[in-house]
């Protein structure tokens, strides 16, 4: 074989195919230079839990807010006050306030109500979780809605759980009780209260 | 022909035909490529794979025959031509016989001081249906860093991820390597062998080579006309899955030096099983092609490659948590939370992955003592990550990021003197990271561009017989530049500078025919990765909030390693080991710094810090053959790490692990050939030497495998068939690994059956 002579073809042909496959590399998708960073969509700035009292109608607000999100400025934590021996009528709204309006998250949930329950545990023993007042279409809790009863005067936390895909089926879930209900947590805040 | 038929006035027909083969002098093996010229004429041949050469169209007469192989010392010899005639030619290697720069392929060089070791295609047959970490853990020193049963990166003497240089083709592969769950976006099948190099190896191939370098070297395209071939199937019972692949090749009929190769493979796998239960949503796709065409003699030579790699994995449900109350739950269990029937469906939390690879290879002997080779790459890296979110938003991703890299290196390889050879070349990098907006949430890691230029030499020096010696240096220049918002919504753009340099040295002495070392010293570096300074965010796996630090500087670190080799009782006993010792200053890690009270509790924050730490350990071998049929293989490492700055074990480290096998061999039975079967068991120990407070779990304890293979081959008309048989962790041992990042939620994998079939005609051939 002439090594002098044959090459140039055949570098041709090499090239010609580089060229080819070249023409068929991959197009980056489209972004305009310098986005800024989204607001986060999944984010939950604030858990308002509204105590409603159920002979005066008096609302009582208590409320955990992270208006930054994730990170930044700590949460800010307001607990209420409740009074003695009276029956409550709760319901609770979740928003993201990065967003503007602020998104509210509490419908997400609603509409996704056989994904989500909501569980609750108190300290101090001056307030007591009593009840769930709505339900999924399968019938079962979801936990925007409760009953709360307070006994005497005192002091403690209450805690608000979300959980996203539980199994509400499991012994003792749809009672509230959290032990075998499993799935991951979306909410998890400690709000104090007082009963005076 | 018109060179030779018009200048020389020999009488006789011209139609004489010198043929033959070239062999290396020492041990009797074919030299690839080795160069046979006749100078007087301008015509020439090159050599085979295996060394066969074939010269035409020749007068008789006598003629200087010239006989070239970089790396050895060129032959010359005198031949008188009355007829054609076959002509063996043997050239004497360079003290060093086993190591070589080859003339016409663009194979990595092996480092002289460096403990290198190969898996060839052999090996990847034996480890059918897993990826490329699984297969490189078959190397003594390798092991797998793994988050469930799908995603599985290398770790080398304890490092892996940003540590562990992967070159692929040729190029340094580009794909988001520094996240813990991101695997190497790379087909084992698109490589003929993959190299494992166990030291530090900066000098040769830039920034990151810290813990080592994984080599899936370049394919060898043909260069005689005909079609070669094979065609692999795998079926697995775990899974329930299987793959297959497919491969063509050829040459060009009366252009010799001209050849392609197109090769396509897929998988297809669905949940895995535990030993007691599935892990759901662990199922896997991966789809990938590549083509190269490519021409090459002994004077230049011309190459393109391109490749595309997806792949799609789903990520254990049951390790999707919320809080630090989920994941502690998930430790206290001992069992998933999420289990479903076994499905092939791939629901978020998922991955999608796509890696292109483009690659123009040039090369060209400058002098007969010199050649020049030119190497571009294009890497587009496109990463999707899918978690579990509300409102139909799982289908939006809440990762997505696009990196982009172009790689270019120019080295000339070149003699000095008579003995002296190596390497000098300059290196640069241009790579582009971007967050393709739309997920909804804050980037993980902000956009970034990164450029890199480098410059080095090597140089080996045979000195007498018996010895080699290599010495070589490089610097290196990084600038980055990120684009971010900070938490007020500020745009910022920080720019960042590194330079580095790297030296290395190494002695290969070779004390008899049976016996050899290899000593080295060398140092690597790693400018910090963009995550390493800029993180933000929450690990969804690992419920913990990781932040970056963006006063970080580079990590150095200096290595040494020595290497033994040694057959014994004539062969009987083979042994190698690797002993090794690095320390690594301005070491990254992630270290608790607190907690921060977030929507869903109270996290850990997780802060990346550095510390200099002090690591060293062996990794073993030996095979002891017994009778004729019968052989013993031992494999094993061990690796030790100290934080020494906070006088403390190092997190993450590979626990010792041990493996025995007894194999039979046999040569033929009936009309099977190479029958070869096994029994191997393997313990891994616990790690008990753990530092406090970092991790949220205690080790998990010492487990055992054993496993069965089994594989023969046959020829079936042209072609040739291999089936194997492959039965791992036998006895379904419930176990959990601790370098699998899953270990919080779920055991690892339990028995599986793999079966591989291949079949192979033409130049893919194993006799060929």
């Amino acid at each position: 074989m002439n090594i002098k002579h044959i090459p140039t073809r055949k570098l041709a042909l090499a090239l010609s195919v580089l060229l080819a496959i070249a023409a068929c590399k991959p197009e980056k998708p489209e972004s305009p230079a310098n986005t800024p960073p989204p607001n986060e969509e999944e984010l939950i700035t604030s858990v308002r839990a509204y105590f409603t009292h159920s002979i005066t109608n008096e609302v009582v607000e208590f409320s955990w807010v992270d208006a930054d999100g994730d990170g930044g400025n700590a949460p800010v934590i307001t607990g209420g006050e409740l009074q003695p021996g009276a029956t409550y009528a709760v319901s609770l709204l979740l928003l993201n306030e990065t967003e503007s309006p602020a998104d509210t998250i509490s419908n997400e949930v609603a509409a996704e109500a056989e994904e989500h329950q909501f569980f609750f545990s108190t300290t101090g023993g001056s307030l007591t979780w009593v009840s769930y007042g709505d339900a999924d279409p399968n019938g079962l809790p979801v936990g925007l809605v409760t009953e709360w009863s307070t006994s005497v005067a005192g002091a403690g936390d209450l805690t608000i759980i979300l959980r996203h895909e539980p199994n509400k089926s499991a012994a003792g879930v749809s009672g509230g009780d959290i032990t075998n209900a499993g799935g991951e947590t979306d909410i998890e805040v400690l709000i104090p209260y007082a009963v005076l | 022909m018109a060179v030779s038929a018009a200048s020389f006035a020999q009488t006789g027909p011209c139609t004489l035909v010198l043929s033959g083969q070239v062999f290396d002098e020492h041990d009797g093996q074919a030299l690839s490529f080795a160069e046979v010229f006749i100078a007087s004429l301008g015509k020439g041949a090159v050599a085979d794979e295996q060394g066969h050469y074939r010269i035409e169209g020749l007068c008789p007469g006598t003629y200087q025959v010239r006989v070239n192989h970089l790396g050895c010392e060129p032959t010359t010899r005198e031949v008188r031509l009355n007829s054609s005639m076959t002509i063996d030619f043997k050239l004497e290697h360079h003290a060093e016989q086993l190591r070589e720069l080859e003339v016409i392929q663009a194979r990595p060089d092996e480092q002289v001081g460096q403990p290198t070791r190969s898996v060839d295609r052999e090996d990847m047959e034996r480890a059918s249906g897993t990826g490329v970490a699984e297969l490189l853990a078959r190397v003594p020193g390798v092991t797998v860093l793994a988050t469930g049963p799908t995603i599985g990166k290398p770790v080398i003497h304890g490092l892996s991820g940003n540590r562990v240089l992967i070159l692929n083709q040729g190029i340094r592969q580009e794909d988001q390597q520094w996240g813990s769950e991101h695997a190497p976006s790379l087909d084992p099948l698109s490589a003929d062998r993959i190299t494992v190099v166990k030291g530090a190896a900066s000098v040769q191939y830039g920034s990151d080579a810290i813990g080592g370098a994984v080599i899936a070297e370049p394919v060898e395209l043909p260069r005689q006309a005909g079609i070669g071939g094979e065609l692999r199937g795998i079926g697995q019972w775990n899974g329930r899955g299987g793959g297959g692949s497919a491969l063509l090749e050829g040459g060009l009929k009366g252009v010799t030096g001209f050849g392609w190769r197109v090769q396509g493979s897929g998988r297809y796998v669905g949940d895995s099983d535990a030993a007691g239960y599935t892990l759901s949503n662990t199922g896997l796709r991966e789809w990938s092609g590549s083509a190269s065409v490519g021409y090459r003699d002994h004077r230049r030579g011309v190459s393109v490659y391109y490749s595309r790699f997806t792949r799609e994995l789903g990520i254990l449900r049951a390790a999707h948590i919320g809080s630090t109350t989920d994941l502690q739950r998930a430790i206290d269990s001992g069992e998933p939370w999420y289990t479903a029937p076994f499905s092939y469906a791939i629901d978020a939390p998922r991955q999608t992955v796509a890696h292109h690879l483009l690659r123009a290879h040039g090369s060209l002997a400058v002098s007969d003592r010199g050649r020049l080779e030119v190497n571009y790459g294009y890497q587009a890296n496109d990463r999707q990550e899918y978690d579990i979110r509300r409102s139909g938003r799982s289908a939006t991703p809440a990762l997505d990021l696009w990196l982009a890299t172009h790689t270019a290196d120019a080295v000339l390889k070149h003699w000095l003197g008579k003995h002296m050879h190596g390497k000098a070349g300059v290196s640069a990098l241009a790579q582009e990271n971007s967050n393709i907006p739309g997920t909804g949430v804050r980037p993980l890691i902000p956009d970034f561009s990164k450029k890199s230029i480098g410059a080095f030499v090597i140089e080996h020096l045979p000195v007498g017989e018996r010895l080699e010696l290599e010495a070589g240096a490089r610097v290196e220049g990084t600038v980055l530049n990120i684009r971010r918002f900070d938490r007020d919504g500020q745009y910022q753009t920080p720019e960042h500078r590194f330079t580095n340099a790297a030296f290395a040295c190494g002695a290969n002495y070779v004390v008899s025919d049976s016996a050899r070392f290899r000593f080295g010293l060398a140092s690597a570096y790693r400018p910090p990765h963009v995550s390493e300074l800029y993180s933000e965010g929450l690990h969804h796996s690992a419920a913990a909030i990781e932040e970056g630090d963006a006063a970080l500087g580079s990590e150095r670190s200096v290595k040494a390693t020595l290497d033994a080799e040694a057959a014994l009782f004539k062969g009987r006993l083979r042994i190698d080991a690797t002993l090794h010792a690095s320390r690594i200053d301005g070491f990254i890690y992630l270290r608790p710094d607190g907690t921060r009270l977030t929507v869903r509790g109270a996290f850990p924050v997780f802060r990346y810090t550095a510390t200099d730490a002090l690591m060293g350990g062996v990794d073993a071998a030996a095979t002891l053959r017994l009778g004729k049929k019968f052989a013993w293989r031992m494999r094993g490492s061990t690796v030790r790490a100290r934080d020494q700055r906070r006088d403390e074990w190092l997190f993450l480290m590979p626990a010792d692990r041990v493996e025995n096998g007894l194999l039979i061999r046999m040569a033929a039975i009936g009309r099977w050939r190479d029958f070869e079967a096994g029994v191997t068991h393997q313990a891994v120990f616990e790690q008990h030497r753990v530092p406090e407070g970092l991790d949220f779990a205690p080790p998990p304890a010492t487990y055992h495998l054993f496993a069965l293979s089994a594989s023969s081959t046959r020829l079936i008309g042209k072609g040739e068939l291999r089936i194997g048989l492959q039965a791992n962790n036998l006895f379904n041992e419930a176990y959990r690994d601790y370098l699998d990042r899953f270990r919080y939620f779920a055991d690892a994998r339990g028995t599986d059956i793999v079966l591989s079939v291949r079949y192979a005609f033409g130049s893919r051939r194993s006799g060929n």
